[in-house]
């Protein structure tokens, strides 16, 4: 008992920690600072599950959590720097909005989630704040991509909400089975790679990373 | 008792390996090309060539009554459970879809021997594997991941050529055949629905209790949805355009058997799951089956491209299988388990027949294409002096498409016909009529295709060559000549021993209806006790011996005559033209202006004058029919579409940030209002 309680609050405290990293990406200014919060987001995710595998004592958690590390902390934030040096742009994020307008749509977002999740699902996993924080995480990343010009931070808004939706699937059932995760973060690294080429070739083609141009491509 | 069951388990453990090697076979030979060593050699022909080999003598096996069973079942993710299994229909298409790719396969490596094509070996051996796939998956995901694989593999190679009219096509094909698959998915949500079960022997199980109105949107969803594959009017349209956009050994593949899946899901569902029908389902059968046929073969005859030609009439033959479908459903409403089975009979004789004339004819166009490159009769004619070899064969398919004995044509649409005859029987009045008028139709579509082909064989291998490439085309490669000979030999096997062939499909009409089908000898049929027999075998005796007589009496009987040698038809003018000849259009005239109410011809004569009234300089003359169905149903569906979506345009403003925003608002109006 006091084992699982001691649980709770760690997982607590580690899933507040996802949830704060995700909302500081909205007042980041450099996109390398978006990268950087992303893998902290990412770490932060395989900590939470390596610390329930060892709570739970399941291998395929371990697997799950080793898979994370490597593909969302280490390759993809590696992929993402490279690109954003091999574009050359101006480092700048320009966000649609301002950021401390976006910081509070964020936190809106986050109560309203709250104000929906309160009751009516109850999670038989192991804490009743994960849901709500993936669910919160996963609202934000798609504001994130919605108040960005530039492709490269849709792709990190999109890799937040990934990692929300796993935090989600985890929450419910101690994460999904094996072959879907597995998809899952073939799907992530792929997108990154064609993301990664496509912002480069939009670049080319519009002389601008900027999305607003693809307008022009409407018949 | 023992003894016997170990060697059943021996056998079945044997056929299981014997499947999983055939099925590797094929996925090496889509490999295969990608090793240079023998990348130019005839060596990856082999792999499908073997492969299908084996799975028609398994095929073969089940036909006459090896046991089927489920032959491989994975569990890959929940819900979604690969699963096989063979029957006696399954056994009986895998056996046709065999033989044809077997023949194609052979064709294809004479095909490929010159020229500046490549075999498409990948895809090719996927659309084969997923045919197999189709026939053989025993649970409803597995048959929809079958089923869209052959689709897509299909598509593929339909816009192989890569210009525009086979783009083009290949946009119709897909678009009409995922139209087709909507259909089957909400038809397989709504057994599952009432059923409670994916697999199709639970659907089977449950299906006694299956309310009506359950019932008959299965059948109404399954005709839509797998008549759109087999082409059935009016869902016909990307047929004659897809069909002859491949390359030609593919054609044969898809209207030989890819139309026939079609036709094996139709069956699959309402006739080995659905047990039970009420009387208007064998007439909306009956009907839309006599329109397919009629129409099928009067657009058929109107075309001048041999392919397309083939195309059409694939949706005649189509139209015949469905005729006999439908009577086998009207007898089973009615009670007659023993004529249902027979009208059964003779649909699933016909599928096999069809599959093997239609591949025979595909495989001769696809020789003339390659040897003149056109397939347009206009530009074609004495083709049976220089590809001899080419001539016979597709002179066999012709007189088998046109159900004359002693081919095997003429064997399954006699049964179709008998059957539809026999539909008196049935107590309602309203089947007492259709049926019969169904076999008028059948009659009709006989003389008209008869007619069709005598055109096809006749403009294009007859007479003289009317251009450069039909004048210098020479015989096709042994390898092709081979891969036709052997459907010759079976159309024309098909024809001497129906016995033989009815009991092949016995296996297959026994899952369907539950009846052994008939009494027969190997050569002859008897039909409802003394109703009617048939020998084809005698008939073709009897023609010998009348020919033979008629030779007798001419060279003896008759005495001697001076013999004088001349150009036959030349009026006593020497040097006879080509453009003097018959056309394809000017042979299919007449028949034009019979139904011109169908046809709605129009035409457009342009005379260029050098002095008004009398001198001509030139005359163009352009006819064109109209296709009713696409002018009734289609523009007006196609253009209220466009209107629709013209007004959901301003939706779509271009901007990625605004999509998102829909995406972002839709989740919180759900977040807020769902609980």
């Amino acid at each position: 008992m006091d084992k699982w309680l001691d649980l709770l609050s760690l997982v607590d405290f580690i899933s507040v920690g996802i949830l704060l990293s995700t909302v500081a990406m909205n007042t980041l200014r450099r996109i390398e600072s978006c990268v950087k919060a992303y893998r902290l987001n990412s770490l932060l995710l395989s900590l939470l599950i390596f610390i329930t595998a060892f709570t739970v004592g399941d291998v395929h958690l371990y697997a799950a959590g080793a898979l994370t590390l490597l593909s969302k902390a280490l390759i993809i934030p590696m992929f993402l720097s490279r690109t954003i040096k091999q574009m050359k742009v101006t480092h700048e994020v320009q966000p649609y909005i301002s950021n401390g307008l976006s910081l509070v749509i964020s936190g809106i977002l986050v109560s309203l989630v709250y104000a929906s999740l309160s009751e009516g699902i109850f999670v038989t996993g192991f804490s009743k704040n994960v849901l709500q924080i993936s669910v919160a995480v996963i609202m934000i990343g798609l504001f994130i991509m919605i108040t960005r010009k530039k492709a490269i931070t849709q792709v990190i808004g999109l890799l937040v909400m990934e990692n929300g939706l796993f935090l989600a699937g985890f929450s419910l059932t101690f994460g999904m089975p094996t072959i879907i995760e597995l998809g899952i973060l073939f799907d992530m690294l792929m997108v990154v790679l064609i993301l990664g080429i496509f912002a480069i070739q939009i670049k080319k083609v519009f002389a601008s990373s900027d999305l607003d141009r693809l307008t022009t491509l409407k018949g | 008792m023992e003894c016997g069951y170990k060697i059943e388990k021996v056998l079945k453990m044997n056929t299981q390996l014997l499947i999983y090697f055939s099925v590797i076979l094929f996925i090496a030979g889509a490999f295969a090309p990608l090793v240079p060593a023998i990348r130019s050699t005839k060596l990856p022909y082999l792999f499908p060539a073997a492969g299908s080999f084996m799975l028609g003598v398994y095929g073969l096996a089940v036909c006459f009554g090896l046991p089927g069973g489920s032959v491989a079942r994975a569990e890959v993710l929940p819900f979604l459970t690969y699963s096989f299994s063979v029957d006696g229909l399954s056994g009986f298409f895998i056996l046709i879809i065999s033989v044809l790719s077997f023949c194609a396969t052979v064709y294809c490596a004479g095909y490929y021997s010159s020229g500046s094509e490549r075999m498409p070996f990948a895809l090719f051996n996927i659309f084969v594997l997923s045919m197999y796939a189709v026939v053989t998956a025993s649970n409803v995901p597995t048959f929809l991941i079958a089923w869209e694989t052959m689709s897509l593999s299909s598509y593929f190679l339909v816009t192989l050529r890569g210009d525009d009219s086979s783009a083009k096509a290949g946009l119709l094909y897909i678009v009409m055949t995922h139209i087709g698959t909507a259909f089957i998915m909400v038809m397989f949500l709504v057994l599952y629905k009432s059923t409670g079960s994916m697999e199709f022997s639970a659907m089977k199980a449950a299906s006694a209790s299956l309310p009506a109105n359950t019932v008959y949107a299965v059948f109404l969803l399954s005709l839509a949805g797998f008549g759109t594959k087999a082409g059935l009017i009016p869902l016909h349209t990307w047929l004659p355009r897809a069909h002859p956009a491949a390359p030609s050994a593919v054609s044969a593949l898809m209207s030989g058997v890819m139309i026939k899946t079609g036709i094996y899901g139709f069956v699959r569902m309402n006739f080995t799951i659905t047990g039970s029908s009420p009387e208007w389902f064998g007439i909306v059968l009956i009907v839309l089956g006599g329109v397919s046929c009629i129409f099928g073969v009067l657009y058929a005859y109107m075309e001048q491209d041999i392919k397309r030609v083939l195309a059409y009439s694939s949706i005649e033959n189509v139209g015949i299988i469905f005729l006999g479908l439908g009577s086998s459903m009207l007898f089973r409403s009615g009670g007659f388990y023993a004529l249902s089975a027979l009208a059964a009979t003779a649909a699933m004789y016909h599928v096999m027949n069809h599959a093997f004339f239609k591949g025979l004819l595909f495989l001769g166009a696809g020789s003339v294409l390659h040897s003149t490159h056109t397939v347009n009769m206009e530009r074609l004619g004495g083709l049976v002096k220089l590809m001899p070899w080419t001539g016979l064969f597709f002179l066999v398919g012709s007189i088998s498409i046109s159900a004359l004995p002693p081919f095997n044509g003429f064997v399954s649409e006699w049964l179709t016909f008998q059957s539809l005859l026999l539909g008196f029987n049935s107590p309602s009045i309203i089947a007492k009529i259709i049926a019969p008028l169904g076999g008028a139709a059948l009659a009709l579509t006989g003389a008209l295709s008869a007619a069709c082909f005598v055109k096809a064989f006749g403009i294009s291998f007859l007479g003289k060559p009317r251009s450069q490439e039909a004048s210098s085309s020479v015989e096709a490669h042994p390898l092709m000549l081979i891969g036709m000979a052997i459907l010759a030999v079976l159309c024309l096997a098909g024809g001497l021993m129906p016995g033989a062939a009815s009991d092949m499909v016995a296996a297959a009409v026994f899952q369907m209806t539950g009846t052994a089908a008939m009494s027969t000898g190997w050569h002859s049929l008897f039909i409802a006790g003394t109703f009617s027999s048939l020998s084809p075998a005698l008939i073709l005796l009897t023609m010998l011996v009348m020919a033979g007589a008629a030779l007798i009496f001419v060279l003896f009987v008759s005495g001697r005559r001076k013999i004088r040698q001349s150009c036959s038809w030349d009026c006593g003018i020497k040097s006879l033209d080509h453009r003097m000849q018959y056309s394809a259009a000017a042979f299919s005239k007449p028949i034009k202006l019979i139904f011109k109410r169908i046809y709605l011809p129009s035409r457009d004569v342009r005379i260029s004058y050098l002095l008004k009234p009398l001198f001509v300089r030139s005359m163009t003359y352009r006819g064109s029919i109209t296709q009713v169905v696409e002018k009734m149903f289609y523009e007006k569906i196609t253009s209220r579409i466009g209107a629709f979506a013209e007004k959901m345009k301003a939706l779509q403003a271009g901007n990625l940030n605004l999509y998102l925003g829909y995406i972002l608002a839709t989740l919180i109006f759900l977040l807020i209002f769902w609980t």
